[in-house]
């Protein structure tokens, strides 16, 4: 499975020089609700400001009030850690085609974010959604904050198995339930859905104030079309609805243009949402992805 | 087309296997997908494409399975023979007596010449001819050769010879023909069916009938008589449809002695009877009429001596010294005979009188006479003739004799096994219960005059019982040419004559030809007339006179040979001068097993093809 590549030392030492970019906020006081720096206790100076009463006299500054006999007050920036999630579709169509190893290149991709994401000592968790039997099942790990602790999701990157459908809105609703504070959320998923509903689950972590970028994972196979040629009957893997089609080269072209207006789709929801797009289309190109297209698309820098 | 064994046939059965494992492939495999939204515009397959879906690979199964098939079933085809070049052809002559027959002043074997040198004339000049004759033995006359020159000239020298062609003749020369491309046979009679073999329906034999209906007489025998006590008689025969005139003339040692103009109807065989001969001698009988065949024409024979001649019978048989008195009686009437038991012989006799023939049975007596026949010489007889040796008897045997058919032979009694001297012709031979052929008759000329064998005893009335034909036969042949004198033969054509010379001897032919022979180690001179006439020998110290006389009854038949039955191969050829060629069994094996191995490579190739770009799982 390719989720492992992303536990190999050499694979990491790869990501090491990458940094999640988000987009912190510089302060609370002007009232943006971004996220990112707030005042607070820290160790790093970051203004003065008259006393006041009831302010701590420990933030004091001594010699400014000797020189200019005004008391003054230091303050601190204060690191705010944010939570990180990647949630990686889980539904059955991750899993097909099964040579194409979408599901693995999902966990791939999930869990090298989380570990560029751990490099600001953020917290970060793993997560798998899709709809097993009717019910939601969003699964997630624990918070990791260090990389010395990244290994830890390996074990849940190799417990995830494809199967069931994909609720995206539902997997939302459940993730917006837990009532995190606002973070970054990124989805990874083949937005094998209706548009429709790709956006509203989109548009709803944004209303969250999350953070949220997508990436578009899909198969070599599924993204070209090049199924050995001949007659088949098509099974759907999440609804088992069946149809017979002739693949081949005319066959092909068709599924090439198909997921060409499926990217299109999701990248102007992406686009109208202000949600980063990236897409990875192919297991082959995994290190290519995480090294060269991520920084280029503006998720990494 | 067709098939050479068409049991194999049922090896198509596998194409039934073929076609269930298509079918079952036709059930179309299922595969899963992510999600059909991205198939939904991708075409389904027509009706038509599902009942009749075009398999590349099925059909070449198929292909490679029909060809391996009708390979195993021998599938061949029939084409037309192409003219190639380089062919062999065996150009094939009859030389008896018949292919002499002249009309019009050309003989069937010109007519042949022309025709053969027409076909070289007419043939490639890459191809290769090869010139077999036959008659009494098939000769190869010219080896394969593409030179038309040497051709021509080998065909120029053919000539025919005065005997009858032999069947065994016949087959020897087809079988050394049969690797020819084609055969041409030359000759006056269609060849028998059975001599043919396959060679007929092998679609290279043409046959070239040079006959025409030419009249033709014949002496058919000549019996001198007995010279004046019985009549001569000549036996003629006419072999045309039409009546012709006979001019007959009879020599008594070269001098007229009768004539006489005979009118022949229509194939009819007369005896004329002449008066008695006034002497002994040479008879020749001549017919002086132009016909077709001259060899035919002349006949010797000896007549003896009117003077009486001395015999002598020697045997412990009271019975078989009548039964030889009488034939001896029989050959020539003029015999004194005195026949006596061998004990009273030597007690008696001794050599106080001069035979001129005396016949020992079953005695080693020691007689003095011109001639002398032993019949049924016991061990002890062996030194009345230098190198003949005596190995034992035998209760039985069986007689090759001239009125025997077929390999079956005339049963006789006890027969000594006799070993011959090489200076002896051995005239008759029999099988011996397990130990194959064995001479038992032979005659030689010896130092003391001339010797006769008979290996078989002659004992109860076997001489003049009428199933034994054929031993009586060979005894009164035997008895006549020893009293034949030394320095005359009478032979028919084709037959080898053993003759003693003390040195080098010239041989004058009928036709005048002389040629001179060297004696073999044994001081022999062998000589095969060919031509019907005199020939004389003579090696400077005497002179040998053979005469060879030739007829047969079918050889000398020059009526066109036209066969009855529609059946028979023979029609055909007779018919046919030359038949259309026999289309050519083409088998297809090499052609089908290249079909098969180039389908299974285009197969082969295509699932590589597959495999490189599909992975394994789809070959």
């Amino acid at each position: 499975m390719l989720e492992t590549r992303a536990f190999e030392p050499e694979y990491l030492r790869k990501l090491d020089r990458l940094v999640l970019g988000i987009k912190r906020a510089r302060s609370v006081r002007q009232g943006e609700r971004r996220i990112g720096r707030v005042q607070g206790l820290g160790i790093e100076l970051e203004n003065f400001k008259e006393y006041t009463e009831g302010d701590d006299l420990r933030f004091l500054d001594w010699n400014a009030m000797a020189r200019l006999d005004q008391p003054l007050i230091r303050t601190f920036r204060a690191e705010r850690q944010i939570e990180i999630t990647a949630l990686v579709d889980a539904s059955a169509s991750m899993g097909m085609p099964t040579s194409d190893d979408k599901l693995g290149l999902g966990l791939a991709v999930g869990a090298s974010l989380a570990y560029i994401g751990m490099a600001d000592n953020d917290a970060v968790r793993l997560g798998a959604f899709s709809v097993r039997r009717g019910q939601m099942c969003l699964e997630t790990t624990p918070f990791h904050r260090r990389r010395e602790s990244y290994l830890n999701f390996k074990d849940f990157a190799g417990a995830v198995q494809a199967g069931g459908e994909t609720r995206l809105g539902a997997a939302v609703d459940q993730l917006l339930l837990e009532r995190r504070p606002r973070g970054v959320v990124v989805v990874v998923s083949d937005f094998l859905v209706s548009a429709a509903e790709a956006e509203d689950a989109l548009k709803r972590l944004v209303a969250a104030n999350h953070e949220v970028k997508v990436v578009h994972v899909m198969g070599e196979i599924e993204s070209t079309g090049a199924y050995p040629p001949g007659l088949y009957r098509i099974r759907d893997a999440e609804s088992g609805e069946m149809r017979e089609a002739v693949f081949g080269p005319e066959a092909a072209a068709v599924c090439r243009r198909k997921v060409e207006q499926l990217v299109e789709r999701i990248r102007a929801i992406c686009a109208a949402i202000g949600v980063v797009y990236a897409q990875a289309f192919g297991a082959s190109t995994l290190d290519n992805f995480m090294e060269r297209e991520l920084p280029l698309l503006g998720i990494v820098r | 087309m067709g098939f050479l064994d068409p049991r194999n046939l049922l090896w198509g059965v596998s194409l039934a296997v073929l076609v269930a494992i298509y079918l079952r492939s036709r059930a179309r495999p299922t595969i899963d997908v992510s999600s059909l939204m991205l198939f939904d515009e991708v075409p389904a397959p027509s009706a038509s494409m599902r009942q009749v879906r075009f398999d590349l690979l099925f059909w070449l199964e198929a292909a490679a399975l029909c060809a391996l098939t009708l390979a195993i079933a021998g599938f061949f085809v029939r084409i037309p023979e192409r003219p190639a070049h380089g062919r062999s052809h065996a150009l094939v002559f009859a030389l008896g007596a018949g292919m002499t027959a002249t009309e019009s002043g050309s003989s069937r074997l010109d007519r042949a010449k022309r025709q053969a040198l027409d076909i070289i004339a007419d043939a490639h000049p890459d191809d290769q001819f090869s010139i077999i004759t036959y008659a009494l033995e098939a000769n190869l006359a010219q080896a394969p050769t593409s030179d038309a020159k040497e051709l021509r000239a080998a065909i120029g020298k053919l000539n025919a010879i005065a005997v009858a062609t032999r069947p065994a003749a016949l087959r020897a020369a087809l079988m050394r023909a049969r690797g020819a491309a084609e055969i041409d046979l030359f000759a006056d009679r269609p060849p028998p069916g059975e001599a043919l073999g396959d060679i007929a329906t092998a679609g290279k034999f043409v046959f070239h009938q040079v006959a025409a209906d030419e009249a033709n007489l014949a002496i058919v025998s000549l019996d001198p008589g007995v010279p004046r006590a019985s009549k001569m008689r000549v036996g003629i025969r006419n072999f045309g449809a039409h009546p012709q005139l006979c001019d007959l003339k009879i020599y008594l040692d070269e001098k007229d002695a009768a004539a006489q103009t005979l009118m022949l109807a229509p194939r009819e065989q007369v005896t004329a009877p002449y008066d008695p001969l006034p002497a002994g001698g040479i008879v020749h009988a001549h017919i002086a009429s132009p016909d077709a065949i001259a060899a035919d024409n002349d006949r010797y024979v000896l007549a003896t001596a009117a003077v009486p001649l001395h015999a002598l019978v020697v045997s412990p048989d009271p019975a078989v010294r009548d039964d030889l008195a009488r034939v001896l009686l029989a050959v020539n009437p003029n015999f004194r005979i005195e026949a006596v038991d061998p004990a009273s012989y030597h007690a008696a006799s001794n050599d106080s009188d001069h035979f001129a023939l005396a016949i020992v049975h079953d005695s080693d007596a020691a007689v003095h006479a011109d001639s002398t026949l032993l019949v049924f010489p016991p061990a002890g007889a062996s030194k009345l003739i230098p190198g003949l040796t005596i190995d034992g008897t035998a209760s039985g045997a069986e007689l090759h004799g001239a009125t025997q058919s077929g390999g079956n032979g005339l049963p006789i009694g006890a027969t000594r096994i006799l070993a011959m001297p090489e200076w002896m012709e051995v005239t008759s031979s029999a099988t011996l219960p397990g130990k194959g052929r064995t001479p038992v008759a032979a005659i030689g000329q010896g130092e003391n005059g001339s010797v006769g064998v008979i290996a078989f005893d002659v004992r109860d009335r076997m001489l003049l019982d009428p199933d034994h034909l054929d031993a009586l036969v060979g005894t009164v042949d035997l008895i006549k040419r020893l009293v034949t004198p030394a320095n005359v033969q009478i032979v028919a054509t084709g037959t080898y004559v053993n003759l003693p010379a003390s040195g080098p001897a010239k041989i004058t032919s009928p036709d005048g030809s002389v040629q001179t022979v060297t004696p073999d180690k044994s001081g022999r001179i062998v000589l095969r007339p060919l031509m019907a006439g005199r020939y004389k020998v003579d090696n400077g110290k005497s002179s040998v006179q053979v005469f060879a006389n030739y007829y047969d009854a079918i050889e000398s038949d020059t009526a066109v040979t036209q066969v009855t039955s529609a059946k028979s191969p023979q029609r055909e050829l007779a018919s046919i001068p030359a038949p259309p060629r026999e289309p050519q069994i083409q088998p297809m094996l090499i052609v089908l097993a290249l079909m098969a191995m180039l389908a299974l490579l285009a197969e082969s190739a295509m699932l590589a093809r597959r495999a490189g770009r599909w992975g394994m799982r789809h070959v």
